[in-house]
């Protein structure tokens, strides 16, 4: 305690210099008005400094959620790529041309009026003969078939939702190969029927429902949805099944046109033979 | 005793009232040469005698720079130049000390000292001050040709009236 007082008497001549320096250059900054300028410049630029250096040092302590986000983000384009891409990619869908094209190609369109509580429901959609889309072409979603184009104008499509009492699509069992036409005849936008399959298919509750490519109008194997409920009706050969669609029909924004390359060459062909025997 | 007080108040008055009166406007007025500074008030810190406590001597530069401030209407700016002349003071008197120590009763002055001496002790407080003081004038060192130019010409200016003072008066206290 006696060394702190010595201590403090010996440096009392700086402490009390420091003191009234400090008083001084308090004062000087206050009431003169050069002096004061100077003075908040420097405080501001030395805040604005210290500001940016622990700014880019938070922007370095959130990389971790930066890089979550991002990891995120690709994985959802990753999904958007393969839903699309499935069928591109997959060797069922595609015949390889003198061009190398594959045999369908996606464009992608905007739903631009939709319906869903009518027993004829249409889709209209932004793109039109400018594009390319010609009439029968598919129109699926990552989800799902969800209609057939109709009518086509320069700009505009409109196609017939598989809400259409009219719409008939060809559909298959995945990995089990029976086929029959799925068509939508109850009041419930998620429930389909699928006829025609004959009742010793081992066709259980569950099963996958997909497109069978029978027709051009989409690829094979697009997933329709899953068999919900199966039954017998008394005296006949076929199953009735209700299908629980995977479509999401009530919020569609974007679909894609499917077009088949070699449609009409396949269409006429099968026609010929039919006109044929009539 | 008394004698030394009596002194350094009317010290401590006259040069208050010449520096803010009379060197003032010398200063200011000057306005073609704006580098001349006329500063002479420091004597007052240099002349106090050698037993003064140096907190003393710290505090006392600190009340005539307030003073001189006031006059000047630049606060604070004389008074921070003050307290650290005051503050070197006694750092320069040990520097200075002759071989066979100070006489603790005497002042500072040429009578007591020699001129030499005095010459250099008062070159080198007088030169802090002004530096000092054009330094907290300018509050930056970007500057800093500016501050030694005014430093140097305003140091010589007031070096001159500063001697003739003491060569005049020649004060033995």
């Amino acid at each position: 305690m006696f060394n702190l007082v010595q201590l403090l008497i010996k440096l009392s001549g700086f402490l009390l210099f420091v003191l009234l320096e400090a008083i001084c250059f308090s004062l000087v900054v206050r009431y003169n008005s050069d002096q004061e300028k100077i003075y908040t410049n420097t405080v501001n630029n030395f805040t604005g400094y210290l500001q940016q250096k622990s700014t880019t040092a938070n922007r370095y302590f959130q990389l971790y959620d930066e890089n979550k986000r991002l990891a995120k983000e690709n994985a959802k384009l990753l999904d958007r790529l393969a839903s699309v891409g499935v069928n591109v990619q997959n060797p069922l869908d595609t015949a390889w041309a003198d061009t190398l094209q594959p045999l369908y190609t996606f464009l992608e369109a905007e739903v631009i009026r939709n319906s869903i509580n009518q027993n004829h429901n249409y889709i209209t959609l932004n793109k039109g003969s400018k594009d390319g889309v010609r009439p029968h072409s598919g129109l699926v979603t990552e989800d799902g078939v969800v209609g057939i184009v109709r009518k086509v104008s320069p700009n505009y499509s409109v196609a017939m939702s598989v809400l259409h009492r009219q719409v008939v699509v060809n559909a298959r069992v995945r990995h089990k190969h029976y086929f029959g036409p799925m068509t939508w005849k109850s009041d419930n936008i998620h429930i389909f029927n699928l006829d025609n399959i004959p009742k010793d298919a081992p066709v259980t509750k569950g099963d996958t429902i997909e497109t069978s490519g029978y027709s051009t109008m989409f690829p094979p194997g697009i997933a329709l949805g899953v068999v919900d409920k199966m039954w017998m009706d008394p005296g006949s050969n076929f199953f009735t099944i209700e299908v629980r669609s995977f479509a999401k029909l009530s919020n569609l924004q974007h679909a894609y046109i499917v077009r088949n390359i070699f449609k009409e060459e396949r269409e006429q062909l099968e026609q010929s033979v039919i006109s044929e025997d009539e | 005793m008394n004698n030394i007080i009596v002194v350094n108040v009317l010290r401590f008055v006259g040069l208050l009232l010449l520096q803010g009166l009379v060197f003032k406007n010398i200063g200011v007025g000057w306005e073609s040469f704006p580098y001349l500074h006329i500063i002479v008030f420091p004597v007052f810190i240099l002349l106090l005698p050698l037993r003064t406590p140096k907190t003393l001597v710290i505090f006392l530069a600190f009340v005539l720079g307030l003073s001189v401030d006031f006059l000047y209407d630049t606060l604070g700016v004389h008074a921070s130049a003050a307290v650290f002349t005051g503050f070197i003071r006694s750092f320069l008197l040990r520097v200075f000390e002759p071989r066979g120590g100070y006489n603790m009763t005497y002042s500072p002055t040429i009578a007591r000292m020699g001129l030499g001496w005095f010459v250099q002790y008062a070159a080198i407080l007088m030169f802090a001050h002004i530096f000092f003081y054009f330094s907290v004038e300018a509050f930056t060192f970007v500057y800093i040709a500016d501050i030694l130019i005014k430093t140097i010409v305003s140091f010589l200016a007031s070096m001159v009236f500063v001697m003739i003072f003491q060569l005049l008066l020649n004060p033995l206290e």
